[in-house]
């Protein structure tokens, strides 16, 4: 196990190279540094661009202007956006608060995944099959942003309005200046009612494909000639479906989720845009939209860490839950 | 997948007007079907997916025919009705804040929509299938250096590098321009699955033989291994489409998709900023998105269990 686990965290490490290289070459070939100040008016003069194409290492190759932002990435210097602010500080502190809806959405969707895919197997061709089945049908159609909206306009301001106080927040991460006046614990409710409405939205998007997949691993375990002989030999039908049939049956379900985490990352962005989160997402549409190229090159190396780190836990997790895999 | 099975379900009925012999013989005989005929009859017999089957045919002919025979084009201003409810001077489902009839807008859209179905996954159908022909086939370095190509790019998230690359082109802002993008990033899963079934196929002995009778590669790529994966590709492309109408929808809703052109996806987006105002642009070009995907995933699950009865898979 020991060898295995350096063996998959070597070559983890030589895909994250290789994709910084790859995210790199991506944004250098999409953003143009000096745009803003091509459309200005009166447009400046040719000295202006050479002397800020100087400054700004644009003359430089490819590949040493690369390693120039590898060398500064390794030591946490993400570069500097076009106005001048630096960008690690504000990734950093965005991820913060992308991970707290991020975390909270894939807990949720995993716990409920489990559950209804569990409860869709266990009770094959009954109505609430039936009915589970055709709403992770509908839910897997639903655009998210329109769902996201759906809630909020719908469902959290007409209920706020029928209690008469608002529980719901549909604006924002937290209150504006909260963590300045409020309590330690105010802040936490507070937070928590930013959190509720984006969470489920983006929950909702991963748990309806999760869940049909553990139906289907149910399934597929329950039918096995273990959890026949199990039952034969006199063991209790719940001790039989937890400890013989969920235990194995949740083993596919890890790869799953952290491979989704790509996924997820990217409907963060659509959630946060229609709950207006001040959020890593909303960093990159700016950003995008400025054409500023160092902010863009964080985001897309972070998300990618976090991609090859969950792939690079999957891997463990899967070798851990199942020896097979390790000893082939 | 590659063998003819026999169904054994259904006896011929006896023909009187044969000898007896002959009629002895039939009655442990039983009629053969195609593979092809089979995968039909399963899917014919699946109700959800020919509901759905029906549904999207009838929505589309709507669509596409209604046009010729509606009091409104879908880009004429009614000045005297902007932003009024649906039933108001004619309009069936209201209409927008410039005056143009909701319900002609959605049967233009669906029309677009269709068009960037049909572009993007034939575009990325012809990539991956070609990745994943190179890959699986050829092996070797071949292999290596595609497949490293495509886990590289499956790093990033794919809603981002759509973003970032379709920021580049504000010139490919149409239908057809977003359809271009989408299909040049739709292919990944495709060519995976197909190099992990060409892995497992051409070690079988039927390609052996091609092999043996002399057949070029081009040739058995597609005259022996293509044919063998077309349900995979069938069922790839259905659900495709339903992921390329939602991408479709929510690039456009980023800013990064359609702008001067319709889709249902740009319906869809901008009726969400008019959702606590004017609630019917939000709801019915919503809903019709929805109807659609979900038609489409119910007709490719339909055709998956249709291929493959054994294995209930779904997707992840």
């Amino acid at each position: 196990m020991f060898f295995f686990t350096v063996r998959r965290l070597l070559s983890s490490i030589v895909v994250l190279f290789a994709s910084s290289l790859a995210v790199f070459a991506l944004c250098v070939a999409s953003f143009d540094p000096l745009a803003p100040y091509r459309t200005r008016q009166p447009a400046p003069p040719p000295e202006f661009f050479a002397n800020l194409r100087e400054q700004l290492n644009l003359n430089e190759p490819f590949i040493s202007r690369y390693f120039s932002w590898l060398g500064g990435v390794l030591t946490l210097d993400f570069g500097e956006s076009n106005g001048g602010t630096a960008v690690g500080p504000q990734l950093l502190g965005r991820l913060g608060v992308t991970a707290r809806m991020v975390i909270a959405a894939m807990v949720l969707a995993v716990i409920l995944a489990i559950i209804v895919g569990v409860l869709t197997a266990v009770r094959q061709y009954k109505p609430e099959d039936y009915l589970f089945t055709f709403l992770t049908y509908v839910l897997i159609a639903l655009p998210t942003f329109w769902f996201a909206a759906l809630l909020k306009e719908f469902v959290a301001i007409q209920f706020n309005d029928l209690v008469g106080q608002q529980i719901f927040y549909t604006i924002g991460e937290q209150s504006p200046a909260i963590e300045l006046i409020g309590t330690r614990s105010e802040i936490f409710w507070d937070r928590l009612g930013h959190l509720i409405l984006p969470t489920i939205s983006l929950a909702m998007l991963s748990f309806a494909a999760w869940s049909r997949f553990q139906r289907a691993a149910m399934l597929d375990v329950l039918n096995s000639d273990y959890i026949r002989l199990a039952r034969a030999k006199g063991l209790q039908r719940r001790r039989v479906l937890v400890r013989h049939g969920l235990r194995n049956a949740l083993i596919p379900l890890t790869t799953v989720v952290a491979l989704n985490v790509g996924l997820i990352m990217g409907g963060a962005v659509v959630t946060e845009t229609v709950f207006v989160w001040h959020g890593m997402g909303e960093y990159l549409i700016v950003s995008i939209g400025r054409s500023d190229l160092f902010p863009v090159l964080g985001w897309l190396l972070v998300a990618a860490f976090f991609v090859i780190l969950f792939n690079l836990i999957a891997d463990l997790l899967y070798a851990v839950l199942d020896p097979r895999i390790r000893l082939n | 997948m590659t063998t003819v099975e026999k169904a054994a379900d259904k006896v011929a009925p006896p023909q009187t007007a044969d000898p007896l012999h002959e009629q002895v013989e039939r009655e442990f005989t039983v009629k053969a079907r195609s593979q092809r005929e089979q995968v039909f009859r399963r899917f014919v017999r699946n109700k959800q997916a020919m509901g759905g089957l029906i549904l999207f045919l009838a929505i589309l002919a709507i669509c596409w025919i209604y046009p010729y025979f509606y009091r409104f084009g879908f880009n004429d201003l009614d000045a005297t009705s902007r932003s009024v409810g649906p039933g108001t001077n004619g309009h069936v489902l209201g209409t927008e804040g410039l005056g143009r009839d909701l319900f002609a807008n959605i049967m233009r859209g669906v029309q677009r929509s269709t068009l960037i179905i049909l572009i993007a996954v034939a575009l990325s159908l012809t990539i991956g299938l070609l990745v994943g022909l190179l890959a699986g086939y050829y092996g070797g370095w071949v292999d290596n250096v595609l497949m490293r190509l495509v886990d590289l790019i499956l790093t990033v998230p794919g809603l981002v590098v759509l973003i970032v690359v379709a920021s580049n082109f504000p010139n490919l802002r149409s239908a057809t321009g977003i359809a271009l993008i989408l299909g040049l990033f739709g292919w990944l899963d495709l060519s995976r699955i197909l190099r992990s079934q060409i892995l497992g196929l051409r070690e079988r002995e039927f390609i052996e033989a091609a092999h043996a009778l002399g057949a070029s590669d081009i040739r058995i790529m597609f005259k022996h291994l293509v044919p063998n994966m077309l349900g995979s590709i069938i069922v790839w492309g259905t659900l495709a489409a339903a992921t390329i109408v939602l991408a479709e929808a929510t690039l456009t809703y980023l800013g990064f998709g359609v702008a001067n052109d319709t889709s249902l996806g740009k319906l869809v987006s901008d009726g969400v900023s008019a959702a606590s105002t004017r609630p019917w642009l939000f709801y019915y070009p919503g809903l019709m998105l929805v109807i659609i995907a979900l038609c489409i995933n119910l007709i490719g699950d339909g055709i998956r269990d249709a291929f493959d009865p054994s294995n209930k898979r779904v997707r992840a």
